[in-house]
């Protein structure tokens, strides 16, 4: 007869997910895709950052994205034309998770793209904790929001690769010190690079879209992309 | 919201390593929250009480253990543990460092009691 047992697994409860995600990774690496997904917290310019970045690129290069938010297609329809975009609606989930972006990218039509682009959910917490099989991990800080937010979202920073200042036409009206901001990012993750934009008007788009071509030229190269631990 | 999609994925996967192992009511649950998962233990905890209702795990308990991190410096390539949110090595204060441990969470092993006795029970 069975009696009571104890049974030891010591699994990370994400790995099979994670593994899923991996695979995305080097399947969108071998046909030349560079992943980015872009963290922040609601309204720090995601979606007008996405669109001049687009915009830049497209001379030379192919995009797509895939927009993730609560509700509503707002996202899409803004995106729409300067690149293709397919909406993730979560109802209701505060971030995205792998099996999204496989659905997402299948309705996308799967295309040869140079960068797909992965708008996150407005939320500076528990995107961090999910791999999306990206192979860039970029947040954006708008200096709206305060520059002592690092520290308060040690993992957001942690695990991206690159910090994104936006709305930095802002900077003579809010009290926001880049130094500070960037040192305190570089405290929790001192590999990231950082960048200052804004979108109206115009600036810090060539050395941000520079910056994303150089990693897609890295991954090109067989350089390991993926989230930072 | 992302403790309740972690605790149904916790459910899930338990109720695959119970038919692994030829069936059975799960009695106890043990797992570890990094201090970097992301996951507060205290509304893991909740949304497990919630979760559970009907499924096989219904009479068990989950008793959950924070771990801090385990890092290792690149610098003096020593190995640390830390139970702050401090990036930076102890012993050289290198801040290049990659965490081993304590940035998820890991279900260690549960308890399966016989499926007999509540089969037995009208």
């Amino acid at each position: 007869m069975m009696t009571t047992r104890v049974i030891s697994v010591r699994r990370d409860l994400q790995a099979a997910v994670h593994g899923q995600a991996e695979e995305f990774r080097c399947q969108l690496a071998a046909q030349g895709t560079l992943v980015v997904n872009v963290l922040s917290s609601p309204g720090s310019g995601k979606t007008s950052l996405l669109a001049a970045t687009a915009d830049y690129l497209r001379a030379n290069y192919r995009c797509a994205v895939l927009v993730g938010d609560i509700a509503t297609d707002r996202d899409a329809q803004r995106l729409a034309p300067h690149l293709p975009a397919v909406q993730l609606t979560t109802g209701g989930a505060c971030h995205l998770e792998y099996p999204l972006i496989e659905q997402g990218w299948r309705a996308l039509g799967s295309p040869q793209v140079d960068f797909l682009f992965l708008e996150n959910i407005g939320n500076l917490v528990c995107p961090a904790s999910h791999d999306l099989g990206e192979h860039l991990r970029v947040l954006l800080l708008s200096t709206t929001e305060g520059d002592d937010k690092p520290a308060k979202y040690p993992k957001a920073f942690r695990t991206s690769h690159a910090l994104v200042i936006s709305k930095a036409d802002l900077l003579p009206h809010v009290p926001f010190d880049v130094d500070r901001a960037i040192a305190d990012a570089r405290s929790i993750q001192p590999d990231l690079a950082c960048f200052s934009t804004s979108t109206f008007p115009a600036s810090g788009i060539k050395e941000w879209c520079d910056y994303l071509v150089s990693k897609r030229l890295q991954m090109l190269a067989g350089e390991p992309c993926r989230p930072n631990r | 919201m992302h403790e309740a999609s972690l605790v149904k994925s916790l459910l899930k996967q338990l109720s695959e390593l119970v038919a692994q192992h030829g069936g059975g009511h799960v009695r106890e649950i043990r797992v570890e929250v990094g201090l970097l998962a992301g996951i507060e233990p205290l509304l893991f905890h909740e949304a497990f009480q919630r979760e559970r209702i009907g499924t096989l795990a219904a009479d068990a308990e989950l008793v959950i253990t924070p771990v801090g991190l385990t890092c290792h410096c690149q610098g003096c390539q020593l190995d640390f543990v830390t139970d702050k949110l401090e990036f930076s090595c102890p012993t050289c204060g290198a801040k290049q460092i990659k965490i081993l441990v304590g940035d998820t969470v890991i279900l260690q092993s549960f308890t399966l009691a016989p499926a007999v006795e509540a089969e037995l029970t009208p």
